[in-house]
C-alpha cells in the first residue's frame, strides 16, 4: 500500500467496524439494519480499494 | 437526548479525522508546494472526492431540503443549472489549469497578463478572495452549523462550535492540503452515510415511498405546485428565475464551488493533480458525485418531513430548513450519533478547504510577491500556518455578525454576478487583459450595490415590464442578474478594446506553456505553431451533460420505485458514459 494512502484506508475500516456493531445493537427495523450493514460493507470495500491503490 | 453509544461514535469519529490529518503534518512541512498542492501528486479519485466533500457543507442538506419544501423537486434547478458549467470545466478547463502549473488560481494572473495592472489585479484578488470572500463563506457555513447544533441539542452552541472549529483548524494548519484531501475522503463518506441513514428512517417513519408519493400528490393538488416533478410547470408564463438559471447563471456568476471555468478550491485540486488527465477525470468524478450521488437522500428526507408535518409547506424558509436536523429525533439511539457526526463531517470538510485555500492566496499571491520575496521554504510554511489560523479567527468572528446563511451567499453572488464570461474567455482569447478583469469586477460590484440601493429604479422597472410582456413570470433576482451580466459584459468588452493588449512575450510564454486552442491568431503566428480547438471536447461536453442528467433522473426514478423508467435513464446514462470515456481517451490532454 502506498504510504500516503494508509491512514485513509484505516479511517474507512475504522468507521465500518462500529457501523456493524451499532447495526447489531441499535437498529430496530429491517430497513435500518440493511442500510447500516450495506453502508458498513461499502466503507470496508472503499478502505480495501484505497489499500490496493497503485503508486 | 444522546446515549453513551452516540457520544462514543462522535468521539471515535473526531479521533479518526484528527489522527488522519495529523499524520500528514510532517510531509506538509517540507515546502509550500507540499503544503498547498500536495506536491502535485493527487490521483483523480482523491482530488474529485475532496472537491465534492468541500462543496458538501453543513448548510447544503438544509438548503436543498428547504428548496424542496418550498418549490418541490424542480426547485433544485437553482443549483442543478451549474452542471452546464461543471461539464464545460471538465472538457475545456481542467487540463489547462494543470498545464498552467501555477500554485493558485490568483497566480494565473501573473502568467497570463503583463504590467502594473496585472500586479494590481493579483494583489487585489489575493486579498479579496483570501479575506472577505473566505470570511463570508466561512461565516455562513459556521452559522449553519450553529443552527444545526441548536436544533439538535437544544442548547447554546458556542462551546460545541469552539471545540469543533479548534480541532479542525489545528490539524488543517499543521497538515496542509494532504491532510485536507485525506480527511475529505473519510468526511465525505461519513457525511453521505448520515444523509442516507436519515433518509431511510424518515421515509420509513412517513409510511414508505408509496405514502410519500400519495401525500405529495395530494399536497400538489392543494397548493398548485408539483412537488414530485423534476421540471417546473410553466403554465402560461415561463418563470424568469428558471430561465436565468438555465441560460445565464452557470456561465456568468462566480459562486464558490461552481466558478465558470473552475476556480477556488476546485482549481486548487486540479493544480494538485498528478497530470492533466487526472485533473480531467477528478473533475468528472466530482460532477457525478455532486449532482447524482448527493441530492436524493436530502430530497427524500424533505418530502418525508412534508408528509409528517404538512404545515411546513407554507412555513417561512427558516422553519423549512430547520426541519432537516429535527428529523434526527426519529433516529434510534446509537444511530443518532452517526448522523450527528455526519453533519460535523460536512462542516469540517468545507472549513478546512476554505482556510487552506485562503492561506494559499495570502501567502503565494500577497506575502511572497509583495512583502517578503526570497525567504526559505520553511519560513513560508510557517507563515502559511499562521495565515490559516488568522483567517479562521476572522471567519469565526464574521459568523457572529452575519445575519443569515442566505445573506452570505446573496452578497457573494451579487458582487461577482457578471464576471464569468471574462474568466472563461481569458483562456481562449488572446485580447483579454488585466484591464478586462479589473473592469468586469468593478462593473459587477458597482451594479450589485446600485441595485441594492435602488431596487425600484427606472432601469429595473423598464426591464421587468419588457420581460413580463415577453411572457416571463418576473422575479427580482432574475432581473438583477440579467442587468448585472449585461452591464458588466458591455463594460469589460469595451474596456478590452480601448486598452492595449498584453505584452507580446508574456502572451507567447502563456501560449507555449498552456497550449490552449481558440482565438490566439497573432500569438500563434509568433509561435510558429497553432494549437487548435478540437471538436471532441464539444461532443464530450454534450455527453457529460447527458450522462449526469440521465443518472440524476434515473436515480430519482429508482428511489420512487419507478423501475422501468429508472432503468431506462440509467441505461442511457451508461451509454453516454461509455461514449464519453472513448472521447476522453481520444483527446491529447497534454496538448503536445
Amino acid at each position: 500500500m502506498k504510504k500516503e494512502y494508509r491512514p485513509m484506508a484505516l479511517g474507512f475500516w475504522g468507521v465500518a467496524v462500529p457501523l456493524v456493531v451499532f447495526g447489531l445493537l441499535f437498529c430496530r427495523t429491517a430497513a435500518e439494519r440493511i442500510t447500516v450493514f450495506l453502508s458498513a460493507a461499502i466503507f470496508f470495500l472503499v478502505g480495501t480499494l484505497i489499500r490496493g491503490a497503485k503508486q | 437526548m444522546l446515549g453513551l453509544a452516540d457520544w462514543l461514535f462522535i468521539a471515535w469519529y473526531f479521533a479518526l479525522s484528527i489522527g488522519i490529518g495529523l499524520y500528514y503534518s510532517k510531509k506538509a512541512g517540507k515546502s509550500i508546494s507540499e503544503y498547498f498542492l500536495s506536491g502535485r501528486s493527487l490521483p483523480w479519485w482523491l482530488l474529485g472526492t475532496s472537491m465534492v466533500a468541500t462543496s458538501f457543507s453543513a448548510d447544503t442538506p438544509l438548503a436543498v431540503s428547504g428548496i424542496v419544501m418550498k418549490d418541490g423537486v424542480s426547485g433544485n434547478w437553482f443549483w442543478w443549472n451549474f452542471m452546464l458549467g461543471g461539464a464545460l470545466t471538465i472538457l475545456f478547463f481542467a487540463h489547462l489549469w494543470r498545464r498552467a502549473g501555477v500554485m493558485t488560481e490568483v497566480e494565473f494572473i501573473d502568467i497570463r497578463y503583463s504590467g502594473r495592472p496585472a500586479k494590481f489585479l493579483r494583489g487585489f484578488k489575493a486579498l479579496y478572495l483570501g479575506v472577505p470572500v473566505s470570511c463570508i463563506t466561512f461565516g455562513w457555513v459556521t452559522l449553519a452549523m450553529v443552527k444545526i447544533i441548536q436544533a439538535v441539542f437544544q442548547t447554546n452552541a458556542t462551546t460545541a462550535m469552539a471545540v469543533c472549529l479548534g480541532l479542525t483548524i489545528f490539524y488543517t494548519a499543521l497538515s496542509g492540503l494532504w491532510g485536507v484531501v485525506a480527511t475529505d475522503m473519510l468526511l465525505f463518506g461519513v457525511a453521505m452515510l448520515g444523509s442516507i441513514i436519515l433518509a431511510v428512517v424518515s421515509v420509513e417513519k412517513a409510511g414508505g415511498i408509496g405514502a410519500i408519493t400519495a401525500a405529495a400528490t395530494a399536497l400538489s393538488a392543494q397548493t398548485g405546485k408539483d412537488y414530485l416533478s423534476v421540471f417546473p410547470s410553466f403554465g402560461r408564463a415561463v418563470p424568469l428565475a428558471f430561465f436565468v438559471a438555465i441560460f445565464v447563471q452557470w456561465w456568468a456568476v462566480y459562486y464558490p464551488g461552481a466558478e465558470p471555468g473552475g476556480g477556488g478550491w476546485s482549481a486548487q485540486r486540479m493544480l494538485a493533480a498528478k497530470n492533466p488527465r487526472h485533473a480531467v477525470l477528478g473533475t468528472l468524478w466530482f460532477n457525478i458525485a455532486h449532482y447524482v450521488i448527493r441530492p436524493w437522500p436530502w430530497i427524500l428526507t424533505a418530502l418525508a418531513a412534508l408528509v409528517l408535518f404538512p404545515a411546513l409547506a407554507g412555513a417561512p424558509a427558516g422553519v423549512q430548513e430547520a426541519a432537516y436536523p429535527k428529523m434526527i429525533a426519529f433516529l434510534p439511539k446509537g444511530i443518532k450519533g452517526i448522523v450527528i457526526a455526519s453533519l460535523f463531517a460536512a462542516f469540517m470538510s468545507t472549513i478546512e478547504s476554505i482556510v487552506n485555500l485562503s492561506g494559499s492566496f495570502l501567502l503565494n499571491d500577497f506575502y511572497r510577491p509583495f512583502i517578503r520575496k526570497d525567504a526559505s521554504e520553511r519560513h513560508y510554511v510557517m507563515v502559511s500556518r499562521l495565515l490559516v489560523i488568522a483567517v479562521s479567527l476572522l471567519g469565526a468572528g464574521f459568523s457572529l455578525v452575519l445575519g443569515s446563511v442566505k445573506m452570505g451567499w446573496q452578497i457573494l453572488m451579487e458582487l461577482s454576478g457578471g464576471i464569468g464570461l471574462v474568466l472563461l474567455l481569458r483562456w481562449y482569447w488572446w485580447r483579454v487583459s488585466a484591464w478586462s478583469e479589473i473592469s468586469a469586477l468593478t462593473a459587477s460590484a458597482a451594479m450589485a450595490v446600485y441595485l441594492r440601493r435602488f431596487p425600484g429604479s427606472p432601469l429595473v422597472g423598464a426591464l421587468s415590464s419588457a420581460l413580463a410582456r415577453a411572457g416571463f413570470k418576473v422575479d427580482a433576482w432574475g432581473v438583477d442578474i440579467i442587468l448585472i451580466v449585461a452591464v458588466t459584459t458591455v463594460v469589460w468588452i469595451t474596456v478590452t478594446f480601448l486598452t492595449p493588449p498584453d505584452d507580446r512575450d508574456k502572451l507567447l510564454s502563456f501560449y507555449r506553456r498552456v497550449r490552449p486552442g481558440g482565438f490566439w491568431g497573432p500569438v500563434a503566428r509568433l509561435n510558429g505553431r497553432s494549437y487548435k480547438l478540437q471538436a471532441w471536447p464539444f461532443l464530450g461536453w454534450g455527453l457529460a451533460l447527458l450522462m449526469i442528467l440521465c443518472f440524476l433522473f434515473g436515480v430519482g426514478r429508482l428511489v420512487f420505485m419507478d423501475w422501468a423508467r429508472g432503468a431506462a435513464f440509467v441505461a442511457a446514462g451508461s451509454a453516454a458514459a461509455v461514449l464519453l470515456s472513448i472521447i476522453i481517451k481520444k483527446i491529447d490532454w497534454e496538448g503536445q
